[in-house]
Protein backbone atom coordinates (compact mmCIF):
# COMPACT_ATOMS: atom_id res chain seq x y z
CA UNK A 1 0.00 0.00 0.00
CA UNK A 2 2.41 2.52 0.35
CA UNK A 3 4.08 3.36 -3.06
CA UNK A 4 6.28 5.87 -1.54
CA UNK A 5 8.97 4.11 0.77
CA UNK A 6 11.83 5.54 -1.21
CA UNK A 7 11.46 8.66 1.04
CA UNK A 8 10.89 6.40 4.58
CA UNK A 9 12.20 8.14 7.57
CA UNK A 10 14.36 6.75 10.16
CA UNK A 11 12.30 4.56 12.67
CA UNK A 12 9.24 4.49 10.96
CA UNK A 13 9.06 0.66 10.62
CA UNK A 14 9.16 0.72 14.36
CA UNK A 15 6.55 3.82 15.02
CA UNK A 16 4.23 2.03 12.36
CA UNK A 17 4.19 -0.90 14.36
CA UNK A 18 3.62 0.89 17.27
CA UNK A 19 0.60 2.38 16.16
CA UNK A 20 -0.89 -0.79 14.68
CA UNK A 21 -0.28 -2.69 17.86
CA UNK A 22 -1.61 0.05 19.65
CA UNK A 23 -4.84 -0.67 17.37
CA UNK A 24 -4.45 -4.06 17.73
CA UNK A 25 -4.61 -4.21 21.59
CA UNK A 26 -8.16 -2.10 21.06
CA UNK A 27 -9.46 -3.96 18.33
CA UNK A 28 -8.11 -6.99 18.01
CA UNK A 29 -6.25 -9.07 20.65
CA UNK A 30 -6.23 -7.38 23.71
CA UNK A 31 -3.52 -8.01 26.14
CA UNK A 32 -0.75 -9.83 23.37
CA UNK A 33 -0.64 -7.01 21.34
CA UNK A 34 -0.15 -4.89 24.65
CA UNK A 35 2.41 -7.24 25.59
CA UNK A 36 4.36 -7.17 22.40
CA UNK A 37 4.14 -3.08 22.45
CA UNK A 38 5.63 -2.88 25.69
CA UNK A 39 8.51 -5.87 24.14
CA UNK A 40 8.96 -2.90 21.32
CA UNK A 41 8.93 0.02 24.04
CA UNK A 42 11.47 -1.26 26.03
CA UNK A 43 13.42 -2.02 23.11
CA UNK A 44 13.62 1.01 21.95
CA UNK A 45 13.03 3.71 24.05
CA UNK A 46 17.11 4.70 24.66
CA UNK A 47 18.38 4.11 21.17
CA UNK A 48 15.36 4.25 18.95
CA UNK A 49 14.97 6.76 16.13
CA UNK A 50 13.25 9.98 17.53
CA UNK A 51 10.03 8.95 15.40
CA UNK A 52 10.46 5.51 16.90
CA UNK A 53 10.50 6.91 20.43
CA UNK A 54 7.53 9.37 19.66
CA UNK A 55 5.16 7.06 18.40
CA UNK A 56 6.05 4.53 20.81
CA UNK A 57 5.53 7.10 23.94
CA UNK A 58 2.16 7.73 22.30
CA UNK A 59 0.81 4.28 22.36
CA UNK A 60 2.05 2.82 25.75
CA UNK A 61 0.70 6.09 27.51
CA UNK A 62 -2.46 5.68 25.31
CA UNK A 63 -2.75 1.87 26.29
CA UNK A 64 -2.35 2.59 29.99
CA UNK A 65 -4.48 5.26 30.34
CA UNK A 66 -7.19 2.87 28.31
CA UNK A 67 -6.52 0.78 31.10
CA UNK A 68 -7.41 3.02 33.49
CA UNK A 69 -10.53 4.24 31.63
CA UNK A 70 -11.61 0.54 32.15
CA UNK A 71 -10.59 0.16 35.32
CA UNK A 72 -13.25 3.48 36.54
CA UNK A 73 -15.81 2.42 34.62
CA UNK A 74 -15.69 -0.97 36.46
CA UNK A 75 -15.42 0.14 39.95
CA UNK A 76 -18.30 3.01 38.96
CA UNK A 77 -20.28 0.06 38.09
CA UNK A 78 -19.62 -1.63 41.36
CA UNK A 79 -19.85 1.40 43.39
CA UNK A 80 -23.62 1.72 41.75
CA UNK A 81 -24.68 -1.50 42.14
CA UNK A 82 -22.83 -3.94 40.63
CA UNK A 83 -23.02 -5.65 37.29
CA UNK A 84 -26.22 -6.75 37.53
CA UNK A 85 -28.14 -2.72 37.95
CA UNK A 86 -29.45 -1.34 35.13
CA UNK A 87 -26.21 1.55 35.43
CA UNK A 88 -24.59 -1.13 33.66
CA UNK A 89 -25.96 -0.25 30.30
CA UNK A 90 -24.99 3.33 30.56
CA UNK A 91 -21.39 2.62 31.56
CA UNK A 92 -20.87 0.37 28.94
CA UNK A 93 -22.67 1.75 26.25
CA UNK A 94 -20.85 5.08 27.28
CA UNK A 95 -17.52 4.07 27.46
CA UNK A 96 -17.57 2.20 24.38
CA UNK A 97 -19.26 5.14 22.31
CA UNK A 98 -17.57 7.99 24.08
CA UNK A 99 -14.41 6.20 25.81
CA UNK A 100 -13.22 3.42 23.27
CA UNK A 101 -13.78 5.18 19.90
CA UNK A 102 -11.68 8.17 21.04
CA UNK A 103 -8.60 6.21 21.62
CA UNK A 104 -9.77 4.19 18.37
CA UNK A 105 -9.69 7.74 16.67
CA UNK A 106 -6.44 8.79 18.48
CA UNK A 107 -4.61 5.57 17.14
CA UNK A 108 -5.81 6.16 13.48
CA UNK A 109 -4.32 9.34 13.04
CA UNK A 110 -1.08 8.29 15.16
CA UNK A 111 -1.00 5.66 12.60
CA UNK A 112 -1.68 7.78 9.74
CA UNK A 113 1.28 10.16 11.04
CA UNK A 114 3.61 7.18 11.27
CA UNK A 115 3.05 5.90 7.65
CA UNK A 116 3.74 9.60 6.52
CA UNK A 117 7.05 9.62 8.47
CA UNK A 118 5.75 11.98 11.12
CA UNK A 119 6.02 12.67 14.48
CA UNK A 120 2.90 13.44 16.51
CA UNK A 121 1.63 13.57 20.41
CA UNK A 122 -1.64 12.81 21.10
CA UNK A 123 -3.30 15.42 22.57
CA UNK A 124 -4.29 15.29 26.31
CA UNK A 125 -2.87 11.78 26.89
CA UNK A 126 -0.05 11.41 24.81
CA UNK A 127 3.79 12.33 26.06
CA UNK A 128 6.06 14.56 25.07
CA UNK A 129 8.19 14.10 21.86
CA UNK A 130 12.10 14.19 21.46
CA UNK A 131 12.65 17.37 19.66
CA UNK B 1 -12.88 23.91 -14.73
CA UNK B 2 -11.47 21.37 -17.23
CA UNK B 3 -14.51 20.43 -19.23
CA UNK B 4 -17.57 23.07 -19.85
CA UNK B 5 -19.66 19.88 -19.47
CA UNK B 6 -18.86 19.58 -15.99
CA UNK B 7 -20.99 22.62 -15.40
CA UNK B 8 -24.41 20.17 -15.54
CA UNK B 9 -23.04 19.38 -12.37
CA UNK B 10 -24.30 22.85 -10.85
CA UNK B 11 -27.38 22.63 -11.00
CA UNK B 12 -27.89 18.70 -9.14
CA UNK B 13 -25.79 20.21 -6.90
CA UNK B 14 -28.13 23.49 -6.02
CA UNK B 15 -30.85 20.73 -5.86
CA UNK B 16 -29.60 18.53 -3.28
CA UNK B 17 -28.75 21.65 -0.83
CA UNK B 18 -32.39 22.69 -1.40
CA UNK B 19 -33.31 19.58 -0.50
CA UNK B 20 -31.67 18.85 2.33
CA UNK B 21 -32.83 22.02 3.62
CA UNK B 22 -36.21 20.49 3.01
CA UNK B 23 -35.05 17.40 4.65
CA UNK B 24 -33.65 19.23 8.31
CA UNK B 25 -37.04 21.22 8.84
CA UNK B 26 -39.28 18.38 8.18
CA UNK B 27 -36.30 16.86 10.71
CA UNK B 28 -37.28 19.80 13.04
CA UNK B 29 -41.21 19.28 12.65
CA UNK B 30 -40.94 15.17 13.41
CA UNK B 31 -38.68 16.39 16.18
CA UNK B 32 -40.77 18.69 17.72
CA UNK B 33 -44.21 15.88 17.14
CA UNK B 34 -41.76 13.44 19.67
CA UNK B 35 -42.48 15.95 22.65
CA UNK B 36 -45.89 17.56 21.83
CA UNK B 37 -47.94 15.22 19.89
CA UNK B 38 -50.05 17.12 18.27
CA UNK B 39 -48.00 20.04 16.47
CA UNK B 40 -49.42 20.86 12.94
CA UNK B 41 -51.22 18.06 13.59
CA UNK B 42 -53.49 17.51 10.97
CA UNK B 43 -51.87 19.00 8.81
CA UNK B 44 -48.74 16.98 8.83
CA UNK B 45 -49.17 13.74 10.99
CA UNK B 46 -45.80 12.40 11.83
CA UNK B 47 -46.15 9.41 9.56
CA UNK B 48 -45.83 12.03 6.66
CA UNK B 49 -44.03 14.30 8.16
CA UNK B 50 -41.10 11.22 8.89
CA UNK B 51 -41.76 9.85 5.25
CA UNK B 52 -41.23 13.20 3.87
CA UNK B 53 -37.95 13.45 6.21
CA UNK B 54 -36.66 10.44 5.00
CA UNK B 55 -37.52 11.01 1.03
CA UNK B 56 -36.02 13.83 0.89
CA UNK B 57 -33.05 12.37 2.58
CA UNK B 58 -32.70 9.90 -0.80
CA UNK B 59 -33.47 12.16 -3.29
CA UNK B 60 -30.53 14.93 -2.12
CA UNK B 61 -28.52 12.31 -1.49
CA UNK B 62 -29.05 10.69 -5.01
CA UNK B 63 -29.24 14.71 -6.63
CA UNK B 64 -25.65 14.98 -5.16
CA UNK B 65 -23.90 11.92 -6.17
CA UNK B 66 -25.35 12.17 -9.66
CA UNK B 67 -23.61 16.03 -9.81
CA UNK B 68 -20.52 14.49 -8.02
CA UNK B 69 -20.40 12.25 -10.81
CA UNK B 70 -21.03 14.09 -13.81
CA UNK B 71 -18.03 16.64 -12.52
CA UNK B 72 -16.07 13.96 -11.77
CA UNK B 73 -16.22 11.81 -14.66
CA UNK B 74 -15.14 14.20 -17.44
CA UNK B 75 -12.16 15.10 -15.69
CA UNK B 76 -11.02 11.59 -15.23
CA UNK B 77 -12.35 10.29 -18.53
CA UNK B 78 -10.23 13.05 -19.99
CA UNK B 79 -13.44 14.11 -21.97
CA UNK B 80 -16.33 16.80 -22.33
CA UNK B 81 -19.56 14.38 -20.78
CA UNK B 82 -21.29 12.11 -23.70
CA UNK B 83 -24.53 14.25 -23.57
CA UNK B 84 -24.78 17.27 -21.28
CA UNK B 85 -27.95 18.04 -22.86
CA UNK B 86 -29.49 14.96 -21.74
CA UNK B 87 -28.12 15.37 -18.35
CA UNK B 88 -29.77 18.71 -18.45
CA UNK B 89 -32.85 17.34 -18.96
CA UNK B 90 -32.86 14.29 -16.83
CA UNK B 91 -32.31 16.89 -13.90
CA UNK B 92 -35.81 18.49 -14.68
CA UNK B 93 -37.17 15.19 -15.12
CA UNK B 94 -36.31 14.31 -11.58
CA UNK B 95 -36.33 17.41 -9.55
CA UNK B 96 -40.07 17.41 -11.06
CA UNK B 97 -41.16 13.38 -10.62
CA UNK B 98 -39.20 14.04 -6.66
CA UNK B 99 -41.48 17.33 -6.16
CA UNK B 100 -44.46 15.94 -7.01
CA UNK B 101 -44.25 12.82 -4.68
CA UNK B 102 -43.48 15.01 -1.97
CA UNK B 103 -46.39 17.33 -2.79
CA UNK B 104 -48.69 13.98 -3.05
CA UNK B 105 -47.20 12.86 0.43
CA UNK B 106 -48.02 16.38 1.96
CA UNK B 107 -51.81 17.17 -0.03
CA UNK B 108 -53.26 13.55 0.00
CA UNK B 109 -53.90 10.50 2.54
CA UNK B 110 -51.46 7.61 1.34
CA UNK B 111 -53.97 5.29 0.67
CA UNK B 112 -55.27 7.73 -1.45
CA UNK B 113 -51.87 9.01 -3.38
CA UNK B 114 -51.41 4.76 -3.91
CA UNK B 115 -54.96 4.69 -5.44
CA UNK B 116 -54.39 7.76 -8.04
CA UNK B 117 -51.14 6.46 -8.81
CA UNK B 118 -52.10 2.93 -10.07
CA UNK B 119 -50.67 1.20 -6.91
CA UNK B 120 -52.88 -1.60 -7.65
CA UNK B 121 -52.00 -2.19 -10.96
CA UNK B 122 -48.33 -3.09 -9.55
CA UNK B 123 -48.11 -3.12 -5.92
CA UNK B 124 -45.16 -1.48 -4.30
CA UNK B 125 -45.99 1.48 -1.93
CA UNK B 126 -46.22 1.25 1.80
CA UNK B 127 -42.68 0.01 2.44
CA UNK B 128 -39.92 2.12 5.08
CA UNK B 129 -37.83 4.56 2.95
CA UNK B 130 -39.52 2.87 -0.47
CA UNK B 131 -43.19 4.53 0.00
CA UNK B 132 -42.75 6.51 -3.44
CA UNK B 133 -46.03 6.08 -5.62
CA UNK B 134 -44.71 2.99 -8.72
CA UNK B 135 -45.10 5.71 -10.99
CA UNK B 136 -42.35 7.79 -9.31
CA UNK B 137 -40.36 4.42 -8.99
CA UNK B 138 -40.75 3.76 -12.44
CA UNK B 139 -39.27 7.41 -12.94
CA UNK B 140 -36.45 6.80 -10.88
CA UNK B 141 -35.29 3.74 -13.26
CA UNK B 142 -35.80 5.46 -16.74
CA UNK B 143 -33.87 8.59 -14.90
CA UNK B 144 -31.07 6.02 -13.51
CA UNK B 145 -30.77 4.27 -16.73
CA UNK B 146 -30.27 7.05 -18.87
CA UNK B 147 -27.99 8.89 -16.37
CA UNK B 148 -25.80 5.66 -16.35
CA UNK B 149 -25.58 5.49 -19.84
CA UNK B 150 -24.64 8.83 -20.18
CA UNK B 151 -21.70 8.04 -17.87
CA UNK B 152 -21.21 4.92 -19.20
CA UNK B 153 -20.14 6.13 -22.60
CA UNK B 154 -18.75 9.29 -21.46
CA UNK B 155 -15.86 6.71 -19.35
CA UNK B 156 -16.15 3.99 -22.44
CA UNK B 157 -14.84 6.50 -24.89
CA UNK B 158 -12.26 8.08 -22.60
CA UNK B 159 -9.71 7.16 -19.96
CA UNK B 160 -10.54 4.43 -17.36
CA UNK B 161 -9.36 4.93 -13.94
CA UNK B 162 -10.07 2.99 -10.83
CA UNK B 163 -11.84 5.95 -9.61
CA UNK B 164 -14.18 6.26 -12.77
CA UNK B 165 -14.76 2.71 -12.81
CA UNK B 166 -15.45 2.26 -8.92
CA UNK B 167 -17.89 5.37 -9.25
CA UNK B 168 -19.31 3.71 -12.26
CA UNK B 169 -19.96 -0.14 -10.31
CA UNK B 170 -21.41 1.91 -7.81
CA UNK B 171 -23.78 3.30 -9.20
CA UNK B 172 -24.52 0.37 -11.76
CA UNK B 173 -25.28 -1.26 -8.39
CA UNK B 174 -27.35 1.16 -7.07
CA UNK B 175 -29.49 1.29 -10.17
CA UNK B 176 -30.05 -2.58 -10.27
CA UNK B 177 -30.50 -2.98 -6.40
CA UNK B 178 -33.22 -0.46 -7.05
CA UNK B 179 -35.34 -3.12 -9.10
CA UNK B 180 -35.83 -5.12 -6.42
CA UNK B 181 -38.34 -2.49 -4.79
CA UNK B 182 -40.54 -3.52 -7.63
CA UNK B 183 -40.62 -7.18 -5.77
CA UNK B 184 -43.30 -7.04 -3.15
CA UNK B 185 -44.17 -10.71 -2.48
CA UNK B 186 -47.19 -11.47 -0.20
CA UNK B 187 -45.63 -13.19 2.09
CA UNK B 188 -44.23 -10.78 4.91
CA UNK B 189 -40.43 -12.61 5.19
CA UNK B 190 -39.64 -12.64 1.60
CA UNK B 191 -41.38 -9.18 1.19
CA UNK B 192 -38.74 -7.43 4.58
CA UNK B 193 -35.64 -10.27 3.14
CA UNK B 194 -35.70 -8.39 -0.30
CA UNK B 195 -36.35 -4.79 1.09
CA UNK B 196 -33.39 -5.34 2.74
CA UNK B 197 -31.95 -5.78 -0.25
CA UNK B 198 -32.43 -2.12 -1.86
CA UNK B 199 -32.33 -0.31 1.52
CA UNK B 200 -28.90 -2.28 3.31
CA UNK B 201 -27.31 -3.21 -0.21
CA UNK B 202 -27.30 0.43 -0.95
CA UNK B 203 -26.23 1.71 2.36
CA UNK B 204 -23.74 -0.33 3.16
CA UNK B 205 -22.77 -1.97 -0.16
CA UNK B 206 -22.66 0.07 -3.37
CA UNK B 207 -22.98 3.54 -1.69
CA UNK B 208 -19.75 3.01 0.15
CA UNK B 209 -17.87 2.46 -3.53
CA UNK B 210 -19.41 6.15 -4.68
CA UNK B 211 -18.28 7.20 -1.63
CA UNK B 212 -14.89 5.34 -1.71
CA UNK B 213 -14.52 6.88 -5.16
CA UNK B 214 -15.45 10.30 -4.67
CA UNK B 215 -13.35 10.49 -1.54
CA UNK B 216 -10.19 9.34 -3.52
CA UNK B 217 -11.07 11.97 -6.29
CA UNK B 218 -10.90 14.95 -3.83
CA UNK B 219 -8.08 13.71 -2.16
CA UNK B 220 -5.96 13.71 -5.47
CA UNK B 221 -6.85 16.98 -5.95
CA UNK B 222 -6.25 18.28 -2.44
CA UNK B 223 -3.21 16.75 -1.81
CA UNK B 224 -1.24 15.75 -5.46
CA UNK B 225 -0.57 12.70 -3.89
CA UNK B 226 0.50 10.09 -6.89
CA UNK B 227 -2.88 8.48 -8.19
CA UNK B 228 -1.54 4.94 -7.90
CA UNK B 229 -1.42 5.18 -3.80
CA UNK B 230 -4.56 6.73 -3.50
CA UNK B 231 -5.90 3.72 -6.48
CA UNK B 232 -4.53 0.94 -4.51
CA UNK B 233 -6.18 2.25 -0.85
CA UNK B 234 -9.29 2.22 -3.26
CA UNK B 235 -9.47 -1.24 -4.21
CA UNK B 236 -9.05 -2.72 -0.32
CA UNK B 237 -11.36 -0.31 0.45
CA UNK B 238 -14.02 -1.30 -1.72
CA UNK B 239 -13.30 -5.12 -1.66
CA UNK B 240 -13.07 -4.81 2.27
CA UNK B 241 -16.84 -3.07 1.74
CA UNK B 242 -18.41 -5.40 -0.59
CA UNK B 243 -17.03 -8.89 1.61
CA UNK B 244 -18.49 -7.60 4.88
CA UNK B 245 -21.48 -5.59 3.97
CA UNK B 246 -23.00 -8.14 1.05
CA UNK B 247 -23.77 -11.08 3.92
CA UNK B 248 -23.15 -8.35 6.51
CA UNK B 249 -27.09 -8.11 5.65
CA UNK B 250 -27.88 -10.79 7.61
CA UNK B 251 -27.69 -8.05 10.44
CA UNK B 252 -31.40 -7.61 9.53
CA UNK B 253 -32.50 -11.09 9.03
CA UNK B 254 -32.23 -11.92 13.03
CA UNK B 255 -35.99 -12.27 13.84
CA UNK B 256 -37.99 -11.44 10.39
CA UNK B 257 -38.55 -15.27 10.38
CA UNK B 258 -35.50 -16.16 8.55
CA UNK B 259 -33.28 -19.38 9.56
CA UNK B 260 -31.04 -19.11 12.73
CA UNK B 261 -27.96 -19.45 11.28
CA UNK B 262 -28.19 -15.60 10.04
CA UNK B 263 -27.61 -14.54 13.33
CA UNK B 264 -24.53 -16.09 12.76
CA UNK B 265 -23.70 -15.02 9.50
CA UNK B 266 -25.03 -11.40 10.17
CA UNK B 267 -22.97 -10.90 13.71
CA UNK B 268 -19.75 -12.12 12.16
CA UNK B 269 -19.60 -10.08 8.73
CA UNK B 270 -21.14 -7.10 10.14
CA UNK B 271 -19.19 -6.79 12.86
CA UNK B 272 -16.48 -6.67 10.75
CA UNK B 273 -17.93 -3.89 8.43
CA UNK B 274 -16.40 -0.74 10.62
CA UNK B 275 -13.15 -2.51 8.98
CA UNK B 276 -13.96 -0.10 5.32
CA UNK B 277 -14.67 2.77 7.29
CA UNK B 278 -11.77 2.32 9.47
CA UNK B 279 -9.46 2.39 6.68
CA UNK B 280 -10.98 5.21 4.96
CA UNK B 281 -9.86 7.18 7.87
CA UNK B 282 -6.63 5.93 7.96
CA UNK B 283 -6.12 6.60 4.25
CA UNK B 284 -7.80 10.03 4.63
CA UNK B 285 -4.93 11.44 6.90
CA UNK B 286 -2.11 9.35 5.38
CA UNK B 287 -3.08 11.18 2.00
CA UNK B 288 -3.23 14.83 3.74
CA UNK B 289 -0.11 14.04 5.59
CA UNK B 290 1.97 13.09 2.79
CA UNK B 291 0.53 15.70 0.97
CA UNK B 292 3.16 17.48 -1.78
CA UNK B 293 1.03 20.35 -1.94
CA UNK B 294 -1.06 23.01 -0.06
CA UNK B 295 -4.05 23.15 -1.96
CA UNK B 296 -5.93 26.81 -1.29
CA UNK B 297 -9.51 24.83 -0.43
CA UNK B 298 -9.17 24.13 3.04
CA UNK B 299 -12.74 23.89 3.59
CA UNK B 300 -12.67 20.59 1.18
CA UNK B 301 -10.06 19.51 2.99
CA UNK B 302 -11.97 19.61 6.13
CA UNK B 303 -15.01 17.87 5.08
CA UNK B 304 -12.91 15.31 3.40
CA UNK B 305 -11.39 14.11 6.63
CA UNK B 306 -14.86 15.00 8.57
CA UNK B 307 -16.24 12.56 6.26
CA UNK B 308 -13.92 9.60 6.70
CA UNK B 309 -14.36 10.06 11.06
CA UNK B 310 -17.61 10.51 11.32
CA UNK B 311 -18.25 7.68 8.75
CA UNK B 312 -16.08 5.54 11.11
CA UNK B 313 -18.02 6.67 14.06
CA UNK B 314 -21.52 6.96 12.72
CA UNK B 315 -21.22 3.15 10.35
CA UNK B 316 -18.76 1.86 12.43
CA UNK B 317 -18.73 2.60 16.12
CA UNK B 318 -22.41 3.00 16.42
CA UNK B 319 -23.00 -0.03 13.89
CA UNK B 320 -21.31 -2.65 15.64
CA UNK B 321 -22.87 -1.16 19.15
CA UNK B 322 -26.19 -2.88 18.63
CA UNK B 323 -24.93 -5.44 15.59
CA UNK B 324 -24.45 -8.50 17.22
CA UNK B 325 -27.38 -10.57 17.43
CA UNK B 326 -27.37 -11.14 21.18
CA UNK B 327 -27.24 -7.30 21.62
CA UNK B 328 -29.69 -6.66 18.93
CA UNK B 329 -32.21 -9.06 21.07
CA UNK B 330 -32.68 -6.09 22.74
CA UNK B 331 -31.99 -3.14 20.97
CA UNK B 332 -33.48 -3.83 17.51
CA UNK B 333 -35.97 -0.89 16.41
CA UNK B 334 -35.13 1.39 19.44
CA UNK B 335 -33.76 4.60 19.81
CA UNK B 336 -30.39 3.16 18.96
CA UNK B 337 -31.10 2.25 15.58
CA UNK B 338 -32.22 6.30 15.47
CA UNK B 339 -28.90 6.95 16.64
CA UNK B 340 -26.92 5.03 14.57
CA UNK B 341 -28.99 6.18 11.35
CA UNK B 342 -28.14 9.59 11.84
CA UNK B 343 -24.57 9.79 12.45
CA UNK B 344 -24.14 6.83 9.77
CA UNK B 345 -26.32 9.08 7.20
CA UNK B 346 -24.62 11.80 8.33
CA UNK B 347 -20.96 11.17 8.27
CA UNK B 348 -20.88 8.86 4.96
CA UNK B 349 -23.04 10.47 2.79
CA UNK B 350 -24.16 13.70 4.01
CA UNK B 351 -19.91 14.68 4.45
CA UNK B 352 -19.20 12.97 1.14
CA UNK B 353 -21.42 14.83 -0.77
CA UNK B 354 -20.55 18.50 0.74
CA UNK B 355 -17.10 17.44 0.16
CA UNK B 356 -17.67 17.37 -3.51
CA UNK B 357 -19.70 20.18 -3.68
CA UNK B 358 -16.90 22.26 -1.70
CA UNK B 359 -14.33 20.88 -3.81
CA UNK B 360 -16.31 21.39 -6.88
CA UNK B 361 -18.51 24.73 -6.69
CA UNK B 362 -15.33 27.44 -6.95
CA UNK B 363 -14.64 25.59 -9.94
CA UNK B 364 -18.07 25.71 -11.20
CA UNK B 365 -19.21 29.45 -10.05
CA UNK B 366 -15.73 30.97 -9.79
CA UNK B 367 -13.44 29.50 -12.54
CA UNK B 368 -11.24 29.37 -9.08
CA UNK B 369 -9.42 26.13 -7.31
CA UNK B 370 -10.83 27.71 -3.87
CA UNK B 371 -13.47 30.13 -2.59
CA UNK B 372 -12.37 33.30 -0.92
CA UNK B 373 -11.34 33.42 2.60
CA UNK B 374 -14.65 34.67 4.42
CA UNK B 375 -16.67 31.95 2.28
CA UNK B 376 -14.62 28.90 3.86
CA UNK B 377 -14.36 30.62 7.52
CA UNK B 378 -18.04 30.02 6.96
CA UNK B 379 -17.80 26.51 5.55
CA UNK B 380 -15.94 25.03 8.30
CA UNK B 381 -18.06 26.93 11.17
CA UNK B 382 -20.77 25.50 9.29
CA UNK B 383 -18.85 22.30 9.48
CA UNK B 384 -18.48 22.03 13.20
CA UNK B 385 -21.82 23.23 14.28
CA UNK B 386 -23.73 20.69 12.33
CA UNK B 387 -20.84 18.05 13.23
CA UNK B 388 -20.78 18.99 16.85
CA UNK B 389 -24.20 19.14 16.53
CA UNK B 390 -25.13 15.50 14.87
CA UNK B 391 -22.72 14.29 17.41
CA UNK B 392 -25.13 15.28 20.44
CA UNK B 393 -28.00 14.30 18.55
CA UNK B 394 -26.44 11.06 18.23
CA UNK B 395 -25.93 10.68 22.35
CA UNK B 396 -28.84 12.06 23.63
CA UNK B 397 -30.85 9.60 20.85
CA UNK B 398 -28.30 6.99 22.29
CA UNK B 399 -29.00 7.65 25.55
CA UNK B 400 -32.86 7.70 24.84
CA UNK B 401 -32.21 4.44 23.45
CA UNK B 402 -30.36 2.92 26.27
CA UNK B 403 -32.93 3.78 28.63
CA UNK B 404 -36.23 2.76 26.19
CA UNK B 405 -34.17 -0.33 26.18
CA UNK B 406 -34.27 -1.37 29.77
CA UNK B 407 -37.78 0.02 30.91
CA UNK B 408 -39.37 -1.53 27.95
CA UNK B 409 -37.62 -4.98 27.60
CA UNK B 410 -34.83 -5.58 30.19
CA UNK B 411 -36.35 -4.49 33.52
CA UNK B 412 -38.18 -7.28 35.40
CA UNK B 413 -41.32 -4.74 35.23
CA UNK B 414 -41.52 -3.72 31.68
CA UNK B 415 -43.24 -0.73 30.80
CA UNK B 416 -45.46 -0.29 27.81
CA UNK B 417 -44.13 1.47 25.05
CA UNK B 418 -45.92 4.74 25.33
CA UNK B 419 -45.18 4.99 29.15
CA UNK B 420 -41.48 4.44 27.97
CA UNK B 421 -41.87 7.48 25.54
CA UNK B 422 -43.06 9.95 28.07
CA UNK B 423 -39.93 9.48 30.59
CA UNK B 424 -37.42 9.80 27.67
CA UNK B 425 -38.73 13.13 26.75
CA UNK B 426 -35.43 14.90 28.44
CA UNK B 427 -33.82 13.56 25.68
CA UNK B 428 -36.29 14.11 23.19
CA UNK B 429 -35.79 17.58 24.01
CA UNK B 430 -32.65 17.91 24.05
CA UNK B 431 -31.99 15.99 20.25
CA UNK B 432 -34.57 18.81 19.18
CA UNK B 433 -32.42 21.84 20.47
CA UNK B 434 -29.36 19.83 18.92
CA UNK B 435 -31.30 19.80 15.74
CA UNK B 436 -32.31 23.72 15.91
CA UNK B 437 -28.27 24.18 16.46
CA UNK B 438 -27.71 21.96 12.96
CA UNK B 439 -30.10 23.93 11.34
CA UNK B 440 -28.43 26.96 12.23
CA UNK B 441 -25.27 25.28 10.71
CA UNK B 442 -26.77 24.58 7.66
CA UNK B 443 -28.39 27.52 7.08
CA UNK B 444 -24.33 28.79 7.88
CA UNK B 445 -23.45 26.74 4.61
CA UNK B 446 -25.54 27.95 2.28
CA UNK B 447 -24.86 31.90 3.50
CA UNK B 448 -21.00 30.86 2.70
CA UNK B 449 -22.10 30.34 -1.15
CA UNK B 450 -22.73 34.13 -1.01
CA UNK B 451 -20.19 35.31 1.05
CA UNK B 452 -18.38 38.03 -0.50
CA UNK B 453 -14.42 38.30 0.30
CA UNK B 454 -11.39 40.97 0.32
CA UNK B 455 -8.86 38.80 -1.96
CA UNK B 456 -8.74 38.53 -5.53
CA UNK B 457 -9.86 34.73 -6.38
CA UNK B 458 -7.04 33.35 -7.90
CA UNK B 459 -7.76 31.52 -11.42
CA UNK B 460 -7.49 27.99 -11.49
Amino acid sequence: MNGQTDTSVPGQTIAVAAEALYLANLLLLPGFSFALLLWLFFRHRRNGAPLARCHLRQTVAASLWAGVILVIVNVLILATGGYQSANVWMYVIIYFTVGHSSLILLGMVGLAKAMAGRAWRYPIIGMQCDE
Amino acid sequence: MQFQSQAVAKPYFIAAIGLFIGQILFGLIIGTQYVIGDFLFPEIPFNVARMVHTNLLIVWLLFGFMGAAYYLVPEEAERELFSPKLAIALFWIFLVAGALTIVGYLAVPYATLAAVTGNDLLPTMGREFLEQPTITKMGIVVVALAFLFNIGMTIIAGRKTVINIVLLTGLTGLAVLFLFSFYNPINLVLDKMFWWWVVHLWVEGVWELIMGAILAFVLIRLTGVDREVIEKWLYVIIAMALITGIIGTGHHYYWIGTPEYWQWWGSIFSALEPIPFFMMTVFAFTMVNRRRKEHPNKAATLWALGTAVMAFLGAGVWGFLHTLAPVNFYTHGSQITAAHGHMAFYGAYVLVVITMISYAWPHLQHNAPASNGRAQLLEMWSFWLMTVSIVFITLFLTGAGILQVYLQRVSDTPLPFMVVQDKIALFYWLRLWTGVIFFVGLCLYVYSFFAKGKETLASS
